[in-house]
């Protein structure tokens, strides 16, 4: 790791959006890693065919030339290439197919029992995040309202449109679920570094998984135009060390339980 | 929990590969016997009746001790462990470090009995630390394998008010139930079910 270092060669991932950047975030989750890994999968076989085409299309429009082939060829049925154009599109299609079949049921499921459950409520135009796993009566509940940093607000270092005042602290490798629910229109709940992207819908509670592999502060927006402010309702994950979210966990649960 | 990471903060490229960190993150999983509440109030009060140096409830003070020091002691890196188990016994000299869970770093600190005012400050430090929040929620069900978990959510709550119905209040076999229902239901859906329990136009099978 020293060695590493000295080399220069430390790793900072990417994990909000850049100027001009092309391509992904850096992937947090075992979901964004298979992503990505798809894209690039489905890219090979993009750019094949793009090259295979454009070969065709530049080679019959270079060769229809009224006076190096006055006199086109007319084939107008071939069986052989019928076979083959074919054959060779689906055997394509299936090798796109199964990886992303694949992806798409990992997602789904739920292989694992979650440790923690957080819900993230969306409100025009915040998000309300609850942490109820550690009640122990209906009214004591660890919630807090995340809000916008606004515009002219933004300490140096912070990025603009994409800083909220309470973020969500999240235990690093650990399962989490998280429900989405809303409480007034659609909003989406989505994070381009850990491959979530879950809709908001008013009385209804859509859960998603997700582990998180590193620590490090991961930012998102609403992703379902939800009104005036949806560009203004950004999402900010924290994910930090086991033991620290448990002592965070403790310290805001401790008032509380006084009061109560 | 500043002064943790005071001694040497990881880099990036060291929490990304993380090889020994697995081992400490277990002890979340292992609570210290008492409750919650109870450990951290005594340990509150331990730190506010006395400067921190002289515990003056040795009883109140050895009880965390022991507990936080075996838990640490399970679970704390082989560093750490031979440091976190000598500051348990000579308690009356810093028993901040004790109750700690014994990082690297804490442990470079350690014994040699620093300033009032920065043992009080681990004291501080250590009450954060010292987990006691048992990260677990309701389990995965498969009578819900979907995204849309509404019902799971509602399930749980007619479970719970069932349970109570049947086996009177505060039977210890319900609390379960009540734990998932307040893991999976937002609050505010609680609260106009419990309204509408009371006013008997609840819309489920109680």
């Amino acid at each position: 790791m020293i060695v590493l270092e000295w080399l220069f060669l430390t790793i900072a991932p990417c994990d909000a959006a850049e100027p001009w950047q092309l391509g992904s975030q850096d992937a947090a989750t075992p979901m964004m890693q298979g992503i990505i890994d798809l894209h690039h999968d489905i890219f090979f076989f993009l750019i094949q065919i793009l090259v295979f085409v454009s070969w065709i299309l530049v080679r019959t429009l270079w060769h229809f030339h009224y006076k190096k082939n006055p006199i086109p060829q007319r084939i107008v049925h071939g069986t052989t290439i019928e076979i083959l154009w074919t054959i060779f599109p689906s055997i394509i299609l299936m090798f796109i197919a199964i990886p992303s079949f694949a992806l798409l049921y990992s997602m789904d499921e739920v292989v694992v029992d979650p440790a923690i459950t957080i819900k993230a409520i969306g409100h025009q135009w915040y998000r309300t995040y609850e942490y109820s796993d550690y009640n122990s009566s209906d009214e004591q509940s660890l919630t807090f309202d995340s809000y916008m940093i606004p515009e002219d607000d933004p300490e140096l270092g912070q990025s603009r449109l994409l800083e909220v005042d309470n973020r969500v602290v999240v235990p690093a490798k650990t399962h989490l679920r998280i429900i989405v629910t809303s409480a007034d229109v659609l909003h989406s709940w989505a994070v381009p570094s850990l491959g979530v992207k879950c809709d908001a819908v008013p009385g209804r509670l859509n859960q998603t998984s997700i582990l998180v592999q590193r620590e490090g502060v991961y930012y998102g927006q609403c992703s379902e135009i939800c009104g005036t402010n949806h560009a203004f309702m950004p999402i900010v994950v924290e994910a930090v060390d086991r033991k620290d979210y448990g002592s965070r966990v403790e310290n805001q649960l401790i008032p509380q339980t006084e009061q109560a | 929990m500043a002064d943790v990471d005071a001694a040497k903060p990881p880099t990036l490229s060291e929490q990304y590969f993380l090889k020994g960190k697995d081992k400490p993150v277990e002890d979340v999983k292992t609570p210290v016997a008492t409750t919650v509440e109870e450990t951290v109030v005594e340990t509150v009060k331990a730190v506010e009746e006395s400067p921190a140096v002289e515990s003056s409830d040795p009883v109140e003070s050895s009880e965390t001790n022991e507990a936080a020091s075996v838990e640490s002691a399970e679970a704390a890196p082989v560093a750490a462990s031979s440091e976190a188990t000598p500051a348990a016994e000579s308690s009356d000299t810093a028993p901040a470090e004790s109750t700690e869970d014994a990082p690297a770093s804490e442990a470079a600190s350690g014994d040699d009995s620093p300033a009032t005012e920065e043992a009080s400050e681990e004291a501080e430090a250590a009450e954060d630390d010292a987990p006691k929040i048992k990260l677990e929620t309701a389990p995965a069900d498969f009578r819900f394998p979907t995204t849309n978990q509404t019902r799971h959510c509602f399930t749980r709550y007619v479970e719970y008010h069932r349970c109570i119905a049947a086996k009177g209040d505060d039977a210890p076999e319900c609390q379960k139930f009540a734990k998932y229902y307040r893991a999976l239901c937002p609050g505010e859906w609680v609260d106009r079910w419990n309204e509408q329990r009371e006013n008997g136009t609840f819309p489920g099978p109680l």
